[in-house]
């Protein structure tokens, strides 16, 4: 095709839609930055006054006093949620990647992105009834642990696959030719060459955790003190009941430790995604 | 299921994949179990409401301090009707009026940051809105609290009203900002995240061939992103929003916190207070327990079952265009 | 579920090892004798636990309470179930689930009352007038202007402007919301045969009116709302003053206009004291009297009697002794925080006799 000279009018035409176009993307990033800078703002100008040693060495007094129980409650949650969710979804990640061509593989994929899609208030209320209620569990570790294990699998399972579909073949018939039986090579030179991504699907699994309130009100329930090592009938503070529960008391004390727990949240938050990043970038050199 | 192995081999491998196929069966065995326990919790809830249940309007509980009386066959407290259209309808409206704002805002985003940016900047960039996605919801109906809804209230609700007025759903009392907005405001930056990821993912892998074929018949850049790479990411884009369909359907917390919680009436306009499903179990679960009978808790696990079953269709339907994209591009 | 729960089980002392070595961790209290007690339920009680907990347990370290702000029917659901050994409640128990669960008591721990407040530009620092009939006219939409001939002739004098009134009522379940609507069930038969009265009501479908979440949102949403009118909780009335809210004089059962004082709060209850039964489930709401405050009721710990074990019986009754104890936890040093009234000597000898009979 002959390259034309556009005339003038339609050129001038062009060139403002190429404005206009390029200005509403511009605008639509800014829609979208504005508030995410405005929630850090606002969380760290309110959470400031609560900023003291005692958030990190007191447990919750009443409305007063630290955040240590909910800080490490968090903490045990998660880590309750990673034990049971990691190995569950990064084997199943294996599975997909390595033998999951089959009918009963995209099954599995199928459920697990069907699975990510269910609310996780629904997934509160099924282990209300089944676990604190069901299995007389009540409010506990086990209860909240179990509940965010059921959310994070499938996107752990997922980005294992992902991570591992990535490993050059060749490394896995470099592995046989060794003579090395499947499940060798599978543990000691696929998953270990995929473990940056296996490391990064746990970093988001954790955040999911860290964040997540509406499933944990119904199965973990709420305690002012430090876990006392029971799994079951023993209900665990955590920092998102901080903020959704005490932004609704009288006292300013309540309303500043809400905001400290949703400033430790979002810092969380923060650095499990820039540790994803790292991982990220050492893998895949920038380009 | 990879190419011929001696039985012996066959032997030593039987064990570990059937220990890989066990734990794999976990994630559909989980989500069947939460759809069977749903069910059979709720099912005596589905018997008494029938079909009342999804055209209702009257969610009540009914009087919880007289003797319950039997009716239908079911032991219920004296005038309790569980309708849950008013929640439907809230869940649906709050939901795709999101999605009409999260749609264009995510494809400018994701063609800023593919295309529009800085290169060196783009990295940045990227990192504020995948740590938009990452915001808990809770943490969005704190800040909907304290300075959306003021926002909505005292500034962008009076504005829409002045400018869009002459639509019927834009008109009538702005109220206090608690609502039908809020809750969609919302909702739209929570699934911003979600689509514009796909959706720069989906322009990225546009080929350089046709971006340069298209600069060689005399595109300008904007041209080439909105006649060329966004049609060919179309069905990324539509299967991301319906992935951010699913999302909207289900967010707790954050709309609790901002939709105003209306009972037994639909939004009379866009800045009206609406209930969803989600929002709606997280607050009544506690009502729902004082009820002797156990009707209104099964009636609970009845809408988070429709919830479910609803999510689910969405999510299918999302998960089978994705794949159909996948499909032609592997062809 | 089954795999993995054994799963967990296996790898738990890991767990706990790992979590012993995070910097900010204190060693999980080992081989302590001490008895952990959970308290769920009212949101209304809860800032006034999250004050009695802290003084309790300095002086009685042997005991641990968790205090749980999740809902009054929360409370005594899980008081029943045993997951909660002191459920709080706004509300009493109904005759159905004292039938159901008779071991039960439901006892009070002190007095609560509640307010209406109005945001009308330039009449807020005027104290309005409202009767039971008007405010349930105005949430079931038979008046809709605050210049309403049945407003304007509570009021005589007092200009009232020719806006639409903007009701706001709670959406969570809510002990405001069973005394509120009780204040209506039981001064307008009609609200009484329509609507009722309960922790969450069926509010009649009214487009305008507002639905929020907590004593905090129904502030806020009167805040920004012009024209608005909300029941709160007297727990918050230092947030209304702060909000600039007017506080309506109420009508009660004689016929007079009142503010909820200690004076007014007091009178309500003990014309009621008599009347309050062995099981102490009675309702405040609308007592007789020419001084009693209209919106009053006890708040109730809901407690099994027949505890799981022996230590756990003991704590629970010492500790719901010390709070009905106007030494203790009825002392006002921790109620005016609250705006609280302290239980009346016959109630808190009533709960006295319920709390011994806790095994």
């Amino acid at each position: 095709m002959p390259l034309r000279a556009p005339k003038p009018l339609w050129r001038g035409r062009r060139t403002l839609a190429g404005v206009l176009g390029w200005s509403g993307a511009v605008l639509a990033f800014v829609l979208v930055a504005f508030p995410l800078l405005d929630i850090l703002y606002l969380i760290t100008r309110r959470a400031f006054s609560a900023f003291s040693l005692t958030l990190f060495t007191q447990v919750t007094n009443g409305i007063s006093g630290g955040l240590l129980n909910a800080i490490t409650g968090t903490a045990v949650l998660v880590a309750g949620s990673l034990i049971i969710a990691a190995p569950v979804g990064i084997l199943t990640g294996v599975y997909l990647a390595e033998f999951g061509h089959g009918r009963f593989g995209s099954t599995v994929r199928f459920c697990s992105d069907v699975l990510t899609g269910v609310p996780s208030i629904v997934l509160g209320y099924f282990s209300y009834v089944t676990l604190v209620i069901g299995l007389g569990w009540q409010f506990s570790v086990m209860a909240g642990a179990i509940t965010l294990a059921i959310m994070i699998v499938p996107y752990l399972a997922r980005l294992t696959e992902l991570a591992l579909q990535r490993v050059p073949n060749g490394l896995r018939e470099a592995g046989y030719a060794l003579g090395m039986r499947e499940a060798t090579v599978i543990a000691r030179v696929v998953v270990p060459a995929a473990l940056p991504g296996v490391l990064t699907a746990v970093l988001l699994s954790t955040a999911i955790s860290v964040g997540e309130t509406a499933p944990l009100i119904y199965t973990a329930g709420w305690s002012n003190y430090l876990w006392n090592g029971r799994f079951t009938h023993e209900p665990i503070g955590y920092l998102t009941y901080v903020i959704w529960s005490f932004i609704n008391q009288p006292f300013a004390s309540a309303h500043a430790l809400a905001f400290a727990a949703a400033f430790l949240v979002i810092a969380a938050v923060l650095v499990l995604n820039i540790g994803v990043h790292l991982l990220l970038r050492r893998k895949v050199p920038a380009h | 299921m990879a190419g011929p192995v001696s039985e012996d081999e066959m032997n030593n491998r039987s064990y570990y994949r059937l220990l890989l196929i066990g734990i794999t069966a976990l994630i559909p065995l989980s989500l069947f179990a939460v759809f069977v326990f749903l069910g059979t919790y709720s099912w005596p809830a589905i018997r008494f409401n029938g079909l009342h249940f999804l055209i209702g309007k009257t969610w009540s509980l009914g009087n919880l301090y007289a003797n319950p009386i039997t009716l239908h066959g079911a032991v219920v407290p004296r005038g309790a009707r569980y309708g849950v259209l008013v929640f439907v309808a809230g869940t649906v409206l709050s939901s795709l009026i999101a999605l009409a704002i999260a749609v264009p805002v995510s494809l400018g985003v994701a063609v800023f940051l593919s295309e529009g940016a800085p290169p060196r900047l783009r990295p940045a960039l990227s990192f504020i809105v995948e740590l938009l996605a990452g915001v808990p919801s809770v943490v969005y109906g704190l800040w909907g609290f304290a300075v959306l809804i003021p926002f909505v209230a005292a500034t962008l609700g009076p504005g829409l009203k002045h400018l869009f007025g002459w639509i019927p759903f834009f008109r009538g009392p702005v109220g206090g900002g608690y609502g039908l907005l809020s809750a969609s405001l919302v909702l739209a930056l929570m699934v911003v995240p979600i689509i514009a990821a796909t959706v720069r993912d989906a322009l990225s892998k546009v080929p350089l061939e046709i971006k340069e074929a298209a600069y060689g018949l005399g595109a300008s850049r904007f041209e080439v992103v909105s006649r060329v790479m966004l049609p060919m990411a179309r069905a990324s884009v539509i299967g991301a929003s319906i992935l951010g369909l699913g999302r909207a359907l289900g967010e707790t917390m954050a709309v609790l916190m901002v939709s105003g919680g209306a009972l037994n009436y639909l939004p009379g306009n866009i800045y009206g207070p609406v209930s969803t499903m989600a929002s709606f179990i997280a607050s009544q679960l506690d009502s729902a327990l004082q009820d002797p009978t156990g009707m209104a808790v099964r009636s609970l696990a009845e809408i988070a079952l429709l919830l479910f079953g609803i999510t689910v269709l969405v999510n299918i339907l999302a998960r089978l265009l994705i794949g159909r994209k996948g499909a032609t591009a592997r062809a | 579920m089954r795999r993995m729960f054994f799963v967990t089980k296996k790898i738990a002392p890991w767990a706990v090892a790992a979590l012993s070595l995070m910097p900010f961790s204190v060693p999980p209290a080992v081989a302590t004798q001490r008895v952990t007690l959970l308290e769920t339920g009212s949101t209304l009680l809860y800032p006034l636990f999250n004050l009695w907990v802290p003084g309790y347990t300095r002086a009685h370290p042997g005991v641990r309470i968790t205090t749980q702000g999740t809902g009054s029917g929360t409370g005594i659901a899980q008081a029943i179930s045993g997951v909660a050994q002191i459920g709080a409640s706004d509300a009493y128990m109904s005759n159905l689930q004292i039938k159901q669960n008779p071991s039960i008591a439901n006892i009070p721990l002190a007095i609560s009352a509640q307010t209406v407040n109005y945001n009308v530009p330039g009449l807020n620092r005027v104290h309005l007038k409202f009767s039971g009939p008007v405010l349930a006219g105005i949430y079931d939409g038979r008046i809709r202007y605050w210049n309403d001939r049945a407003i304007q002739s509570l009021n005589p004098g007092v200009r009232l402007p020719r806006k639409v009134i903007v009701p706001i009522h709670r959406t969570d379940g809510s002990g405001d919301t069973f005394i509120f609507s009780q204040y209506l069930s039981f001064s307008t038969p009609q609200w009484d045969q329509n609507v009722g009265y309960g922790t969450t009501i069926s509010w009649p479908a009214l487009p305008g009116s507002i639905g929020a979440v907590g004593n905090p949102g129904m502030v806020q949403a009167a805040q920004q709302n012009r024209y608005s009118i909300a029941y709160i909780g007297v727990s918050f009335s230092r947030e209304v003053a702060k909000a600039g809210l007017g506080t309506a004089f109420l009508k009660n059962r004689a016929g007079r206009f009142l503010l909820p004082t200690p004076v007014t709060i007091g009178a309500a209850a003990n014309q009621l004291v008599a009347k309050t039964p062995k099981d102490e489930r009675l309702s405040l709401v609308f007592a007789p009297g020419v001084n009693s405050y209209p919106i009053i009721n006890y708040e109730y710990a809901i407690v099994n009697k027949h505890q799981p074990n022996r230590a756990v019986g003991d704590a629970v009754r010492n500790f719901l002794r010390w709070a009905v104890d106007p030494r203790g936890g009825n002392s006002m040093r921790y109620l005016s925080q609250v705006h609280f009234m302290p239980l009346p000597g016959r109630i808190s000898q009533l709960s006295k006799v319920q709390i011994n009979e806790i095994k």
